[in-house]
């Protein structure tokens, strides 16, 4: 069964059922948004079934969009938490890529401008690592760019994508070796990103970041994981019940190889390890517990099969 | 910008030039400077690095006294302001504060101040009054929005600004103790182009 990210828009009134519907078919619900009359699901359903989503939510005037980044987690690096970098672009990048079904965390550097004096720290580098991809939002100078890109790549083992001032030309030209992605004429600015050609280019964005995650889902399909991220969020759910009394709007966050669940590690570690998720098989004999840089969260990757020879 | 008589970006490395051209033009319009600026000229060598900023401002406006935000009338024993600005309400009842003492001034409403003084030449000097000095808050404004300006690296800074004539030089290294010859080259050549 091949599952696809999907967002489905549409109003309050009988929602449940495309719930329904969905878990029915074997899909999952990554994330659920209720704004005012609205819902938006995030969702992972299988391929062959996205049409019976859109028969069954037509006469709800819902809306079923594939979202290539449903599932992942994208870390939008800033320079800094200055006004110079914030709220253009990296809120804008961020909030879009969001559009996309990404979950994006922003990560401001303490000290990170600057072409001689940019710093990435071992704390930053570990959150950043702990992600499935990272966009860092350069200024607009070819010189600089060039000059602090060894630094932000030491010790990065997650893919990089660099988004700059100069054209993607210029990037790729000046950038050796070569990182994941590049996106050209997308540095420092200080306006929203409201005109057609702004918004083209952060459709650019979404369009690369997908070529990568793309990419990066091949190589994991050629040695699958022993289970399926959103099904291990969904065991988690069931599971540990003082994960609903999280407050944070995802409790439990899917990426394309784990997840990250916002419970203390000290706690809830040994629990969670201790979950059956099938007839004998628990999650320590398939996943590997790590406590996450980010607060105290836990942070958990799934084994592939051909370490466990297992698959749930 | 089509009120500055001129405005120029340039820098070594034309394609980021451009880009900080818009940034300078927004942030410039942002911050409410265009009724103020004359001429800006920036350039910005990124791989010295240097950014230097220069220009000139327009004649600066006046201060602003009483009878710029407020009518005044006499009744009897008391002198009545009507507030028509409330821009400088807060700076005004601090300068009447002081100058009459708190239990002498009354403001019954939002708009309305009333000053108890019996003094008889009380009319005149309040209307002459300097409630605020506009060319204060301009320098820290236009120094401020400069630092916005220029690359977020660019931590040392050295800045002037006398006689309608302001600089602002900045860099990540540390800068030579006279950047005068720096700032000349820029003005001679945002007077030889204007």
């Amino acid at each position: 069964m091949i599952l696809v990210p999907i967002t489905y828009k549409g109003g309050v009134f009988r929602h449940d059922e495309i719930l329904d519907l969905i878990e029915d078919m074997g899909g999952y619900i990554i994330q659920k948004h209720m704004i005012a009359q609205e819902v938006i699901l995030q969702a992972l359903v299988p391929k062959e079934d996205i049409e019976i989503i859109r028969t069954v939510s037509r006469p709800l005037a819902g809306e079923v969009k594939p979202a290539p980044l449903v599932g992942t987690e994208i870390a939008v690096v800033s320079m800094s938490l200055e006004i110079h970098h914030l709220p253009h672009a990296s809120c804008d990048v961020a909030e879009y890529l969001r559009t996309a079904g990404a979950k994006t965390n922003m990560i401001g550097l303490a000290r990170g401008f600057g072409k001689r004096i940019g710093l990435l720290s071992d704390e930053e580098r570990d959150i950043i690592n702990e992600h499935d991809l990272v966009i860092y939002l350069f200024g607009n100078f070819e010189t600089c760019i060039e000059q602090k890109m060894p630094t932000f790549r030491r010790g990065i083992r997650v893919p990089i994508i660099v988004c700059g001032g100069p054209s993607t030309e210029a990037l790729k030209k000046i950038i050796d070796p070569p990182v994941a992605g590049y996106i050209g004429n997308m540095g420092r600015f200080m306006h929203r990103t409201k005109e057609p050609e702004e918004l083209a280019r952060l459709d650019e964005v979404v369009a690369e970041i997908s070529r990568v995650i793309d990419q990066k889902r091949i190589s994991i399909s050629k040695d699958p994981l022993s289970v399926v991220p959103a099904r291990l969020m969904d065991v988690i759910l069931e599971s540990v019940p003082d994960i609903h009394d999280v407050t944070s709007p995802i409790p439990v966050v899917v990426q394309m190889d784990g997840v990250r669940v916002k419970l203390p590690y000290d706690l809830y570690a040994s629990k969670i390890r201790d979950i059956e998720i099938e007839s004998g098989i628990h999650i320590k004999d398939i996943c590997d517990l790590y406590s996450s840089r980010m607060r105290d969260y836990i942070l958990m990757k799934v084994k592939p099969f051909s370490e466990t020879g297992l698959l749930v | 910008m089509s009120t500055l008589e001129y405005f120029e970006v340039s820098s070594t490395e034309p394609v980021g030039g451009a880009l900080y051209r818009r940034i300078a033009s927004t942030v410039i319009t942002d911050h409410n400077l265009l009724k103020v600026l004359d001429k800006i000229r920036i350039f910005i060598d990124p791989a010295v690095p240097i950014f230097i900023a220069v220009g000139i401002t327009r004649t600066v406006p006046r201060k602003i006294t009483v009878s710029d935000l407020a009518g005044v009338t006499y009744n009897e024993q008391k002198i009545i302001l009507s507030i028509a600005d409330e821009t400088y309400l807060a700076d005004l009842l601090l300068i009447l504060w002081k100058k009459y003492g708190k239990d002498r001034i009354l403001q019954p409403d939002r708009f309305t101040i009333e000053i108890n003084s019996s003094e008889e030449n009380s009319l005149e000097t309040i209307e002459t009054l300097a409630v605020a000095d506009p060319t204060e808050s301009l320098f820290k404004d236009l120094i401020y929005s400069l630092q916005v300006i220029c690359p977020e690296g660019f931590k040392v800074k050295k800045q002037n600004f006398h006689e309608g004539r302001f600089w602002f030089v900045a860099s990540e290294n540390t800068l030579p103790e006279d950047v005068s010859p720096l700032v000349e080259e820029q003005f001679r050549i945002m007077e030889a182009s204007s």
